[in-house]
């Protein structure tokens, strides 16, 4: 009996330590995976200049497709910076998701917009339009397209613009987004370079703009914000982008691409259903959707990667808005794994089934459970007085360091690439970070992928609450 | 006092305006610099000026919609020249629909862009 | 002292994996360290470097429009000039400081023609960066030789030509695609001649580039599509297309048309789009002919390209697509049946009670 729970206990924390050690080496794998990408990529990219090019009607035709719901305080502006692209052969499609304010008037004031007949090839099923489809009268708003439809949740918005869109690639953003003039140029580069690929679909960097100035559209001033919620996501988002999904991309094994701004090819979008509207997390369900489709084709296709800072979005710069946030992002990534449950550690789907799949499942869906089962189980062992307290705080020191010394790679890979925290002062504000992080925002996070879990067994009707009401303001899933 | 007529240019390359800023300042122009649209439809409005210069591709407030504003909603009938990068035909025939008065393929030719100012503000 | 001695014998008397624990902590805690110092050199380089760049890049760009403006009529280099071309010249030993010069000419050169651009072209001459350029394409990075054929493009270096042509096989991609376009920036369409040689895949972005740099020559010289027709490139075939459509090959109507049997179906999709366009009605019956034997992808195609030339013979042959289960096959039967005839199509739209049929008919007759 004695020896039983001893063997028992011992098992069990080699587990934990197992599970430890292969985080901890997947990291250093995907950070040694990342660096060589990204040096690849700056090499390639160092020359070209993107002034020069793609900018006449013979590059292909892409739509951009932003779903805007209540968004009247913003709209006239971020549809202006949307307009001013320096790609020339696009157009902007807004969808309207049935909006209650007057998004609509405003627009139709600003640019000079008559309705227009339409005839749409509703390939995708969505909810009906509501007012119809608008187009401008001024010559120089000529790429914009307005379409008012009753509301349906943002997937159901995107699968409009998808009907509608005459054009070969779409891509989907986030209407308040702050898009750089350079970037549907760069993301379709990976779409037109492939020769023996097929390019399905391209993701870009969110970066945050709390506190950056941004003025006509344009962003000025590259600033860190001062509360420590914000400033933990920058950091966040640094690691995700520049480490993970940079290692994943050349592993070709981009799970996700944020929904805050990625481009697909229509084509392949369409066919496979568009986006899912019965999701919270509709940007990494298509994704994974796509891929398999693609795998079940055995054709040859890639999803690609740009990791030049092209997008700027405001995040939550508070915690009862970032806890739900992540909360859906954790509904979100258990719904596409389970939805797609068929494609795991099933050889069929090659590396996606074997690797990708199986990193999202233990590294992302269950870390945060892990987690807590590591603390409940120290708990338990806190009862039993059966702690090493010098093991334990060696286990927790190494932990901790190894999450800093991540971080800190992070800034580094940021600082060696694109380095637009240019100020002075900021590096040191980092590194702070970097340190503080693990206790500041860390736990929030574990927290809200906890209820959000519970969400998900035990609370269903959340989902159908949020997914008509779903603000565009923050969806991006990084 | 001889009446200087002024000039607003809208060129988001500072080096290619501020070298036509000094052509032109020793033609006798006073030039008014603007490194986007924006910035220019406030120079315009501001001044009043007797020609207007506008690259095409600019940042936020693009050439094309200088030329809208102007005309329509300024209902100013100042002389518009257009740059555009060579290889933009649709653009242009869209400049001239909106109102433009001339336009010049990039590159330009200095010399050449004096000779058409001085037609045009003859 | 004796702290260490406590705790060395505490990790002996430890198990190995806490051995192996207070171990990794030694080196995160030594890689934080030394990081935390790269990162301290690194932000104060980047920062004095974008303050130096700054200013030199103001006293380049002075220096520039000074030079331009310094000229006169009667020498080939005034003497204000010549002060320039010394100073500049003593800068360009650092790398630094001759990127930024390079940078400095490159922001106009691309923007003004005439004298100013010869001056332009001259200062890079004298100053002697054109040796620099030159002596990249000997690197042995590949990208550095790949910026050397670009800056040489940028400043229409032609007499470069014999050495720069020697890269047309590079086992790197980008060294390929900045040569092709040196030879079409410098040669316009004489400079395609690298296509009847071309082994490797021409992606979609290397031919719209080239294709750009095309547009910009008037001289819309006499170029001969038809052996790029036959290439056992596929990308070159199809690139082949694009330029019979852009420059209206009707003389390769018959080498087109041989085309359609072409064993890739993307480039059959893209050439029924250019026989469109170009007009060639023989094709349609050629097509009409063995149509449900092609992909739908290009049975959609053939249907736009009819919009292009209706004729009234079609009607038959509409009729029997206009309740065809694809959409855009049938919005084309019904459009074109309209146009064609719109009495036949008064009669027909009253036969189709399927959705899509009447919201089309719909909308054709509301437009």
């Amino acid at each position: 009996m004695e020896i039983n729970t001893i063997s028992i206990f011992l098992i069990i924390r080699y587990l934990f330590f197992v599970y430890a050690i292969t985080t901890i080496g997947s990291y250093i794998v995907l950070a040694i995976i990342s660096a060589v990408e990204t040096v690849a990529y700056m090499k390639k990219n160092s020359f070209v200049n993107y002034k020069e090019i793609l900018s006449s009607n013979i590059a292909p035709s892409i739509s951009i497709i932003a779903p805007a719901y209540n968004e009247s305080l913003n709209i006239i502006e971020n549809v202006r910076s949307l307009l001013s692209n320096h790609y020339v052969n696009y157009d902007v499609i807004i969808v309207n998701d049935g909006s209650k304010d007057d998004s609509l008037e405003k627009l139709i004031v600003a640019y000079d917009l008559v309705k227009v007949e339409h005839l749409i090839n509703q390939q995708i099923p969505t909810k009906p339009l509501r007012e119809g489809i608008f187009k401008s009268t001024n010559p120089a708003f000529e790429k914009l397209i307005v379409v008012d439809k009753e509301n349906g949740g943002k997937a159901d918005a995107l699968n409009t613009g998808l009907n509608i869109s005459q054009n070969k690639y779409v891509a989907c953003i986030d209407v308040d987004c702050l898009l750089l003039e350079e970037a549907l140029q760069k993301m379709i580069k990976p779409f037109l370079e492939s020769t023996d690929t097929k390019v399905i679909a391209a993701g870009g960097v969110i970066r945050i703009a709390n506190s950056c100035i941004i003025r006509d559209g344009k962003l000025i001033d590259v600033n860190l914000p001062k509360k420590m919620l914000e400033k933990g996501q920058i950091l966040e988002y640094i690691r995700a982008f520049l480490l993970g999904r940079m290692a994943w991309s050349r592993l070709n094994g981009l799970l996700v691409i944020s929904g805050a701004f990625g481009m697909f090819d229509k084509k392949i979008a369409i066919e496979v259903g568009g986006y899912d509207t019965k999701t919270v997390g509709e940007d990494m369900e298509i994704i994974v959707r796509m891929r398999g489709f693609m795998e079940e084709q055995k054709e040859k296709y890639k999803v690609a990667y740009i990791p030049d800072p092209l997008c700027w979005t405001e995040a939550p710069d508070n915690y009862k808005i970032f806890i739900s946030q992540r909360n859906r992002w954790t509904r979100g990534t258990i719904e596409t794994l389970r939805k797609h449950r068929k494609i795991g550690f099933n050889p069929k789907y090659n590396s996606m089934g074997l690797l990708s799949y199986p990193y999202w499942l233990f590294f992302e869906r269950l870390a945060p459970l892990i987690e807590v089962l590591g603390i409940l189980y120290f708990a338990i062992l806190v009862v039993l007085g059966q702690v090493r307290w010098d093991y334990t705080a060696a286990f927790i020191i190494m932990a901790y360091l190894f999450t800093v010394l991540f971080s800190i790679v992070a800034i580094l890979s940021e600082e060696l690439t694109y380095h637009q925290y240019k100020k002075k002062g900021i590096g040191y504000n980092l590194l702070k970070i970097a340190f503080l992080e693990p206790f500041a925002i860390h736990p929030f996070i574990v927290y809200s992928a906890v209820v959000g879990n519970i969400d998900y067994y035990f609370n269903k009707k959340k989902k159908w609450g949020e997914m008509t009401r779903k603000g565009m303001t923050n969806p991006e899933t990084i | 006092m001889v009446d200087i007529k002024k000039i607003v240019i809208a060129e988001d390359n500072s080096l290619l305006s501020s070298l036509l800023k000094f052509r032109l300042e020793k033609e006798g122009y006073k030039l008014l610099v603007a490194e986007n649209g924006k910035d220019a439809i406030e120079l315009i409005e501001q001044h009043q000026p007797e020609l207007i210069l506008t690259d095409i591709m600019m940042p936020f407030v693009s050439g094309l919609e200088v030329i809208s504003h102007v005309r329509n909603k300024l209902n100013m009938l100042t002389p518009i020249i257009v740059f555009s990068a060579a290889g933009q035909e649709e653009i242009v025939l869209k400049a001239f629909n909106l109102g433009g008065t001339d336009f010049m393929s990039k590159p330009i030719s200095p010399n050449e862009l004096v000779i058409r100012i001085k037609r045009l503000l003859r | 002292m004796n702290n260490n001695q406590y705790f060395f014998e505490y990790l002996q008397n430890s198990p190995p994996i806490i051995e192996l624990v207070w171990f990794m902590i030694g080196v995160s805690l030594l890689s934080i360290l030394i990081l935390i110092i790269y990162l301290k050199y690194l932000r104060t380089h980047l920062r004095s470097n974008e303050k130096i760049r700054e200013t030199y890049q103001m006293k380049y760009e002075l220096h520039l429009i000074t030079y331009l403006y310094s000229g006169n009529e009667e020498e080939t280099i005034s003497p204000e000039q010549q002060t320039i071309i010394d100073e500049l010249k003593k800068d360009l030993s650092d790398s630094f400081k001759r990127s930024i010069v390079v940078a400095t000419l490159l922001k106009l050169k691309n923007e003004i023609s005439g004298e100013l651009d010869e001056s332009i072209q001259k200062l890079y001459y004298q100053t002697g960066l054109i040796n620099f350029s030159i002596s990249k394409l000997r690197s042995r990075k590949w990208y550095v030789v790949a910026k050397g054929v670009r800056e040489l493009t940028q400043f229409h270096i032609k007499e470069v030509h014999d050495e720069v042509i020697t890269l047309i096989n590079h086992p790197k991609n980008e060294v390929r695609k900045e040569m092709q376009l040196y030879l079409v920036n410098l040669f316009s369409f004489k400079g395609l001649d690298f296509l009847d040689v071309l082994q490797t895949p021409l992606s979609e972005w290397d031919q719209i580039q080239l294709l750009e740099v095309l547009q910009r020559f008037d001289d819309q010289q006499v170029f001969d599509i038809k052996p790029w027709l036959k290439s056992s490139n596929d990308s070159v075939v199809t690139f082949a297309l694009k330029l019979a459509d852009i420059y209206i090959q009707f003389q390769a109507k018959e080498d087109l048309i041989e085309l359609l049997d072409h064993k890739s179906e993307k480039i059959r999709i893209e050439l029924i789009n250019v026989l469109g366009n170009l007009n060639i009605i023989e094709a349609k019956t050629i097509l009409k002919n063995h149509f449900i034997e092609r992909s739908q992808q290009e049975q959609i195609a053939f249907f736009k390209m009819m919009e292009k030339m209706p004729e009234s013979d079609d009607e038959s042959f509409l009729l029997e697509y206009i309740h065809h289960e694809n959409f855009e096959i049938k919005l084309s039967a019904l459009k074109i049946l309209k146009m064609i005839n719109s009495n036949t199509f008064n009669i027909q739209k009253h036969k189709g009670t399927e959705p899509d049929f009447v919201k089309i008919v719909e909308y054709l007759e509301n437009n």
